[in-house]
């Protein structure tokens, strides 16, 4: 039983292995996405008197982090969807959702020709 | 079931919980004595109490993790001690005059007795 | 059966319901897949209620909680496998659910989120120690309600209900690339765990011997059970319906819980946002405790030691002890810095594997007529529950893989 199970795991590991490059950082990709997609549905949000100031600097803060967390991860920081990630952190916190958005459409365009490649 | 009753398997001893003349829980049947030679039929002499009955039920590499967290103390409950066995080991007297609130006590030293409703 | 016992009974499981991990993926569920999961939250539903009713009932009959039982069914050695494993399980649930909770306080008030985990646990210690059983279920699981404000904040956007009912249907959404699949198949995996978490079956049927259920309370459990958990579970679909109305077109996938609490924002302003931080606050924190105390109950219960609530701290003193060192190690895991995300997530891998070894033992008592009597399991809870063990076995064995190929859900 054990001898059929090992390979197995070992399989699902070496699968999940993904090395370098593209592929590799297509996770990452998604999360700055997503992160710039809440962050812009926040500001938004917020423009309109539905949030607290409490709850939006906490947010700013946190996503702030995921999404630098989520830079550091790239293996390469220097392609096109590392400079648009880039281009996200540096945006101020209150940054005009329209701009946040712009950068993840960018994002979700290469997100998509990865996905289908 | 009483103490001088037949019992058809061991296993049906095993694992019970203790109750005591209050009604406590006061541990759980680790292992039991039992007293007769081969070819005869076996009298129950005692129930065991504490990690140090579990040697016979647990291989010796686990053993010695039982020893370092809990120690290897064995209480040692004569069948004369039993008032009836069901779906737990009921006993005549109280945890404490059969030596099985050892740990209990040392516990409620550092319990404060105040604040709760 | 009392009816305001039963009411403030179904009210507090409505209330206790969710907790962070069901928070997280019912959110990620809705965004990433639409209204397709909402299926598989309503079969674990039916599976929780099935294993619950299962535990109140042992407790109702036997008088006697799970685990005394299930050592003696199961023996020591595969019962000290179960404990170890269970123990692990839910000590990553409640560090997950008070880091929750600190989480949520950051949001409502900006004080610093690893004070605030301090500052929680010091409140769950005080909370467990004052307060008597009953008062605590209920003071946490009733202030749990405000998360109703999730359920009004769907009706207020006007969601296609069709589709919503749609998603009752099993079902797989056409069109998926592989890596699509296994994501979806990862949530339904996550999706089960988090429903189905070892830590409901042994506080409820813990609970159930503290509160001294005896054959009178049979149909009080299993009104309790039904109700209770079917109207918490619609919360839980209603945060994933509001995900695929407001977060999906967005492209956002929740990525901090925080962002759950939008769904209420967007249609009632500020007063949505406080009264939906304020649910997760309660609900989670109920389930910080509940995780700690059903671990406590469960080293308790294996060795044989006094236990509960019903009696006062010093009546039980290794009890006591062991649920704040539980409570203070959960906090030990929150003050290393890893994110509460993360430990969801583990919390979810580790309870799933879990799981068989935990309704094993439940599905073996129940259906033996030397503990149970005339109550023994009928044939519709037989074959469900059966039905069900299968499920999480195959649940079990798939889910590290998945978590895996997947990046824990993360494509």
């Amino acid at each position: 039983m054990a001898r059929k199970l090992l390979p197995l795991l070992l399989f699902s590991i070496a699968g999940c292995s993904q090395g370098s490059g593209p592929e590799a950082d297509l996770q990452y990709i998604k999360q700055a996405r997503s992160i710039g997609a809440e962050w812009a549905l926040i500001n938004e949000q917020a423009s309109r008197g539905s949030l607290t100031p409490t709850y939006v600097a906490a947010m700013h803060r946190w996503l702030r982090d995921n999404l630098q967390t989520t830079s550091a991860s790239l293996t390469q920081p220097e392609s096109r969807y590392g400079q648009e990630i880039q281009a996200l952190v540096a945006q101020p916190d209150d940054a005009a959702p329209g701009q946040l958005r712009a950068h993840v459409e960018q994002l979700k365009q290469i997100e998509d020709s990865l996905e289908s490649a | 079931m009483t103490p001088d009753g037949p019992i058809k398997l061991v296993s049906e001893l095993l694992d019970l919980p203790l109750l005591d003349s209050n009604g406590r829980f006061c541990g759980i049947v680790d292992d039991v004595e039992l007293d007769g030679e081969p070819g005869k039929s076996l009298k129950l002499k005692a129930l065991l109490v504490g990690p140090g009955a579990y040697s016979g039920r647990l291989p010796g590499w686990s053993m010695r993790l039982v020893k370092w967290i809990a120690g290897d103390r064995i209480t040692r409950i004569p069948m004369a001690e039993i008032r009836t066995i069901g779906s737990a080991a009921y006993l005549k007297q109280t945890a404490a005059d059969l030596g099985l609130d050892k740990s209990e006590s040392a516990a409620r030293r550092w319990i404060p007795k105040r604040g709760a409703l | 059966m009392n009816p305001l016992e039963l009411t403030l009974g179904i009210m507090t499981a409505v209330g206790g319901f969710v907790d962070i991990s069901e928070l997280v993926f019912a959110a990620k569920a809705g965004s990433t897949f639409g209204y397709a999961l909402i299926w598989v939250f309503a079969f674990s539903t039916v599976g929780i209620i099935v294993f619950s009713e299962m535990s109140g009932r042992v407790a109702a009959v036997a008088k006697q909680p799970v685990f005394n039982l299930m050592r003696h069914r199961l023996g020591l050695k595969l019962g000290l496998v179960t404990l170890a494993a269970s123990m692990i399980a839910n000590l990553i649930t409640c560090a997950a659910e008070i880091g929750g909770v600190a989480l949520v306080l950051n949001y409502l008030s900006g004080a610093p989120y690893l004070l605030m985990a301090v500052a929680m646990t010091a409140v769950f210690i005080l909370s467990i120690w004052v307060l008597p059983f009953k008062w605590i279920e209920r003071t946490y699981g009733l202030l749990g309600l405000f998360m109703i404000v999730f359920a009004a904040a769907l009706v207020a956007i006007h969601p296609p209900w069709g589709k919503i009912a749609g998603g009752l249907i099993p079902q797989v959404p056409p069109g998926l690339s592989r890596k699509e699949l296994l994501n979806f198949a990862y949530f339904a995996v996550a999706i089960i765990s988090a429903v189905m978490f070892p830590y409901e079956v042994y506080f409820y049927s813990s609970g159930g011997i503290e509160e001294e259920w005896s054959l009178k309370d049979i149909m009080t459990n299993r009104v309790t059970a039904v109700l209770g958990m079917g109207l918490g579970s619609l919360l839980a679909i209603a945060i994933l319906s509001n995900s695929a109305q407001q977060f999906g077109p967005a492209n956002v996938d929740p990525a901090i819980p925080g962002t759950a609490a939008l769904e209420a924002a967007i249609p009632f302003g500020k007063w949505g946002l406080i009264l939906a931080l304020l649910g997760m606050l309660f609900a989670i924190a109920g389930a910080a405790i509940e995780t700690c105390m059903a671990n406590a109950y469960s080293i308790a219960q294996f060795f044989g030691w006094a236990w509960g609530r019903h009696k006062k701290p010093w009546e039980a003193p290794r009890f006591t002890i062991t649920w704040i060192v539980l409570l203070l190690l959960g906090l030990g895991i929150v003050l290393t810095g890893v994110d509460v995300m993360t430990l969801v997530e583990f919390a979810i891998l580790f309870s799933i594997l879990v799981l068989p070894l935990t309704y094993l033992p439940l599905l073996l008592l129940s259906g033996d007529r030397k503990y149970m009597g005339e109550q023994v399991n009928g044939p519709v809870t037989r074959i469900l529950g059966w039905a069900y063990f299968a499920v999480i076995t195959v649940a079990a064995l798939a889910a590290l893989p998945l978590y895996l190929l997947t990046s824990g859900g993360n494509g």
